[in-house]
């Protein structure tokens, strides 16, 4: 029996508790109603493989997905926002030092900073839809959520109370999203023109 | 009727519904890990590209303004240039996929933020600080680098799906 948990690499270890075939030994249960066995015996092998499976294929293919996110989505949006920041943050230290009361100059500076400061990853990311229908199904199967990572729940809970706080006393926030973030591209491509100075 | 019962095959029954419960398991497991692994990663690559891209976004306006200003020899022209020069060694995906021989990020991004510093007390700005900077999370996670270099399964960025605890220990650079 032993060779049987060799399955993909895994040794199986941790299966000791809810392993179907530890109920072998006990030699009662089995026999009476064969119908009811079958669908016994089927039942809780078909269910404990789909349980190892379940956490193997997590496991196997979490890298995958790391690297997907990270270079099709994350990396490409987050260089495009750190740009913008970068730049702006470069004009506001240029003008610093030119000044010559160029005031309505410095001013839209700081306005297109100020705004970039505010926009954050969940406001101009694009949907996962995969994910979003996977939850889906998940919901309409089983009524329940499919849980979200810890951490980047916990991030999302901090950004909603960030909001909550931000809204007190100003009647409600709109976040920003990625229309925005093309309109102070090009006011600051518009800036970078008037100084001319090529901002790639 | 007896001899032709194989008895091999009911052996092999139990084994047979593991293995076809396993691989739907495993199926729908890999959904969930390329969801999850997406999610994390997207925040990752994120994180890290918004800070070296502020760094080039500020080092090419002052590589631009030296250039209007025909000041090539200016010694803020050649830091701004090495920054550029550190930023385009920076990979835009997790190494893994590709060769990451010896890439040293932790390193690199060090690297980085060091002539970023230079560049600016060379202007006579402030360095200013990346929205960032503040969450000790960042810092923890270079204290701590965890370049996987064990040959064959190197990563850079290491996913480690935990059963018990957070996922956030296992994502490293």
């Amino acid at each position: 029996m032993a060779g049987k948990f060799d399955l993909n690499g895994g040794d199986g270890s941790e299966m000791a508790d809810e392993s179907p075939w530890a109920d072998e030994g006990d030699g009662v249960g089995y026999g009476s109603n064969p119908d009811v066995e079958w669908a016994k015996l089927s039942n809780d092998f078909t269910n404990a493989g789909y349980r190892e499976g379940i956490t193997a294929g997590k496991e196997a293919s979490l890298q995958e997905g790391f690297d997907a996110g990270y270079a099709q989505t994350g990396a490409p949006l987050g260089r495009d926002i750190g740009l913008m920041r970068g730049t702006v943050a470069g004009l506001l230290s240029y003008v610093s030092l030119v000044s010559q009361g160029q005031d309505e100059l410095v001013a839209e500076i700081r306005d297109i900073s100020n705004q970039l400061a505010n926009i954050r990853f969940s406001d101009i990311a694009p949907r996962d839809m995969e994910a979003e229908q996977h939850a889906l199904e998940h919901l309409e199967s089983t009524g329940e959520a499919v849980d979200e990572n810890e951490e980047l729940e916990g991030k999302r809970r901090m950004e909603e109370l960030e909001d909550m706080l931000g809204s007190l006393g100003r009647g409600g926030v709109k976040r920003a999203g990625i229309e925005d973030v093309k309109r102070l591209k090009e006011r600051l491509d518009s800036l970078c023109a008037r100084l001319e100075v090529s901002c790639g | 009727m007896a001899s032709d019962f194989d008895l091999e095959s009911l052996v092999n029954l139990e084994q047979t519904f593991y293995d076809s419960g396993y691989e739907d398991g495993f199926n729908h497991g890999r959904i969930h890990g390329l969801i999850e692994g997406r999610a994390l990663g997207r925040e990752k690559g994120f994180e890290m590209w918004e800070e070296v891209g502020f760094y080039e976004g500020f080092a090419k306006l002052w590589k631009a303004i030296y250039t209007r200003d025909r000041r090539f020899d200016d010694r803020g022209l050649h830091h701004a240039q090495q920054l550029l020069d550190l930023i385009a060694q920076f990979p835009m995906a997790n190494p893994s996929m590709s060769d990451a021989s010896d890439l040293d990020i932790p390193r690199l991004f060090r690297q980085i933020r060091s002539r970023y510093k230079v560049l600016c007390a060379t202007l006579g700005v402030r360095a200013t600080l990346r929205a960032g900077d503040s969450s000790p999370t960042r810092e923890v996670e270079e204290d701590r680098p965890r370049l996987v270099g064990d040959g064959a399964k190197r990563r850079v960025w290491e996913v480690q799906s935990g059963g018990q605890g957070s996922i956030s220990g296992g994502l490293s650079f």
